[in-house]
């Protein structure tokens, strides 16, 4: 059944409008994660189910009741913030005991709730510091056992990785994944690293000016891209994009014309391609994960601007009739700049998308 | 032949800092404490220049004996402590009020006005702030009595009377200083994270335990400063007072500066005027001690 349910959410600063009417739900324990670049409004969505920006329009609620001109304390919901928020004045235990005490719980509850959260995130030890004496991923942990005491209905946390250093951020990642599949509770988390939106969400909702740009698992974003957006969002390097025109369209069989193509031609089964005619524009988007060296059948023909290389595989640089085009190799192949490389891909890896910027399906 | 060794002319030479600070030093040994200093000395020494036949011996602490002995002054002190304790927690209580809901989100404009309108006292000279107390409070045409007579109650005369003229300047204090007090607040509001607000919003709907668990430790700091800037304030305030009403009627403003303005200049026996002088001085100090040992904590 539907816990957190999002009805056409409006938000409205002044005359700006940040969030144009977002609709989405999700269930019990899943783990939802917004994602999108700066600006997007995913912030401010999040800020919004906790209650801590009014809603110009649209309704919310949360397990089956409404919530949406709910105080935030009434909501049931924690959050972890970007900046920890914990209280500089208060130990570490007297900050996660803060809402418990709120709420009027015995002692010896609080007591029990606290060091439960403590042993969940091993800073038993650091009950009595003070926060300043705490390292940053001591903070975090401080700021989500603040919130696993209160056993919310919803736990939030707005990028609550980004202050952290990178080998922290990825123990943090893994941690907080954990953290979901043993307490079970619906989470949702905003980021603009679509990595940790690919490891930790059950669903990804992509956002952008404050429209949802599509709502999937992460497989299926990464899959089945509804548009140029989300498949150059999705996925790390990049998604390669080529502009081509459509020169022959008929049944199952689609040929695009490009100078980057071999022979400047491209030919693919399409099962869609009735939905198109001769001179039509299309966008043709390519992983640079699934393009490879030592195809039998290139279906590019690239002049290689630069490599990197990673260790254990090597990121080529490469530019095609104008086009830039970014491959993932395994490996060191042995290539130097100026190199003519003759590039392939499996046809079911490439993406079609309109001119629009819209998926094709077939 | 040039110097090759020669530093550029940066037209800073060792002196250049003294130049720069000798002014506001100078000043302050000349306002400040040259006349602390000849207080201090004179607390010490026989000087009533009304009677200087009587020579200016030093005499020890005999001023200070005579003052601590002086049922007046004591009363004197008595009445500076009695407004002190009148004034002070309306001021802290109003003051806090004001920032609380200045501190609000919403209305942007209004909140910008009222801010800049709460400069107005604190910008206003003292004794002007007694003319404005004396028109007021005038029991013919002052808008108090007006404001009596229009509800009913029918005026008196405020100024005539001791509990009045009491009531009087330490509503005209009120008004005066309420503003800073709201002004600190307001500050110690704004320095709370607004994250951590937010963080205390989703665990309490209560604006009583915001305030008292997350806003008041931000708050403490400003609240110090300002009960010691409000004790030394109290104790030499005079402008005020001595223009309403003069310490009068009777002894019922008769606040301890006030006293000590008319033993120096009425009877003009400075050397005790000094010695009760240093002796607020050293009160004033203690009180701040005091407010900074039992109040004052950083944050963070």
């Amino acid at each position: 059944m539907t816990f957190l349910q999002l009805n056409d959410i409006r938000k409205n600063f002044g005359e700006v409008s940040v969030i144009k009417g977002v609709s989405f739900s999700a269930e019990r324990g899943e783990f939802v994660v917004f994602v999108g670049p700066s600006g997007c409004g995913k912030s401010t969505l999040l800020r919004m189910i906790a209650g801590l920006e009014d809603v110009s329009g649209g309704a919310m609620s949360i397990d089956g009741k409404d919530v949406t001109y709910e105080e935030p304390a009434k909501r049931e919901v924690s959050m972890v913030f970007q900046s920890y928020a914990l209280y500089p004045h208060m130990s570490v235990f007297e900050n996660m005991a803060f809402g418990l005490r709120m709420a009027k719980l015995p002692e010896a509850e609080i007591k029990s709730r606290v060091l439960e959260a403590a042993r969940i995130l091993q800073i038993e030890p650091l009950l009595e510091r003070k926060p300043r004496a705490l390292s940053g991923g001591q903070r975090q942990r401080v700021a989500i056992g603040r919130s696993i005491v209160r056993n919310p209905k919803i736990f939030l946390f707005d990028e609550p990785l980004s202050n952290l250093d990178a080998d922290l951020r990825t123990q943090m990642r893994v941690e907080i994944a954990k953290l979901h599949r043993n307490l079970g509770a619906t989470m949702v988390y905003v980021t603009h690293d679509q990595v940790e939106a690919m490891t930790l969400a059950d669903r990804i909702v992509v956002l952008r000016g404050g429209l949802v740009e599509q709502i999937g698992t992460p497989t299926e974003l990464y899959d089945r891209p509804a548009n140029t957006f989300v498949g150059g969002f999705i996925g790390s390097p990049k998604m390669n994009f080529i502009s081509a025109t459509v020169e022959q369209a008929d049944g199952a069989r689609l040929v695009l014309n490009h100078a980057a193509f071999v022979g400047g031609h491209l030919q693919l089964p399409f099962a869609g391609a009735a939905a198109l005619k001769p001179g039509d524009k299309v966008t043709v988007g390519l992983r640079p994960e699934h393009l490879s060296l030592d195809a039998e059948n290139p279906v590019l023909s690239l002049s290689l601007d630069i490599s990197e290389n990673l260790g254990g595989a090597t990121q080529l640089y490469t530019t095609g009739a104008g086009e830039a085009v970014t491959l993932l190799v395994a490996g060191r192949p042995p290539l130097k700049p100026g190199d003519k490389l003759r590039v392939g891909i499996n046809a079911d890896h490439i993406y079609l998308f309109d001119a629009q910027g819209l998926a094709l399906r077939a | 032949m040039a110097d090759m060794t020669a530093k550029p002319n940066r037209g800073y030479r060792r002196w250049t800092p003294f130049w720069f600070l000798a002014p506001a030093v100078a000043t302050l040994l000349l306002i400040g404490i040259y006349p602390t200093l000849f207080a201090l000395i004179t607390s010490f020494r026989r000087y009533n220049i009304a009677r200087p036949r009587e020579g200016f011996d030093f005499i020890g602490f005999d001023n200070y004996a005579s003052v601590l002995t002086d049922s007046t002054f004591w009363a004197s002190l008595g009445t500076t402590a009695r407004f002190y304790v009148s004034v002070l927690p309306i001021q802290v209580m109003l003051g806090l009020a004001i920032a609380l809901l200045l501190h609000k989100t919403g209305m942007g404009f209004l909140k910008a006005l009222a801010r800049v309108t709460l400069v107005v006292p604190l910008a206003t000279t003292y004794a002007v702030v007694g003319l404005i107390g004396r028109l007021i409070f005038n029991r013919d045409f002052g808008v108090a009595n007006q404001i009596l007579n229009a509800i009913g109650v029918g005026g008196f005369d405020w100024l005539g009377s001791p509990r009045g003229a009491f009531t009087a300047i330490a509503i005209m204090d009120i008004w005066q200083w309420t503003p800073f007090c709201a002004l600190i607040f307001l500050a110690g509001l704004s320095m709370v994270p607004g994250e951590i607000e937010e963080a205390a919003r989703l665990e309490t709907t209560s604006k009583w335990a915001l305030l008292r668990y997350v806003q008041l430790p931000y708050l403490l700091p400003g609240l110090t400063a300002l009960l010691i800037l409000r004790s030394a304030d109290v104790l030499k305030l005079f402008d005020m007072v001595f223009v309403m009403t003069r310490g009068g009627p009777g002894a019922a403003t008769d606040l301890v500066s006030i006293y000590i303005q008319r033993v120096g200049f009425r009877i003009f026996d400075l050397g005790t005027a000094s010695a009760q002088a240093i002796l607020l001085l050293v009160l004033t100090i203690l009180i701040s001690r005091l407010y900074i040992r039992i109040l004052y904590r950083e944050v963070q």
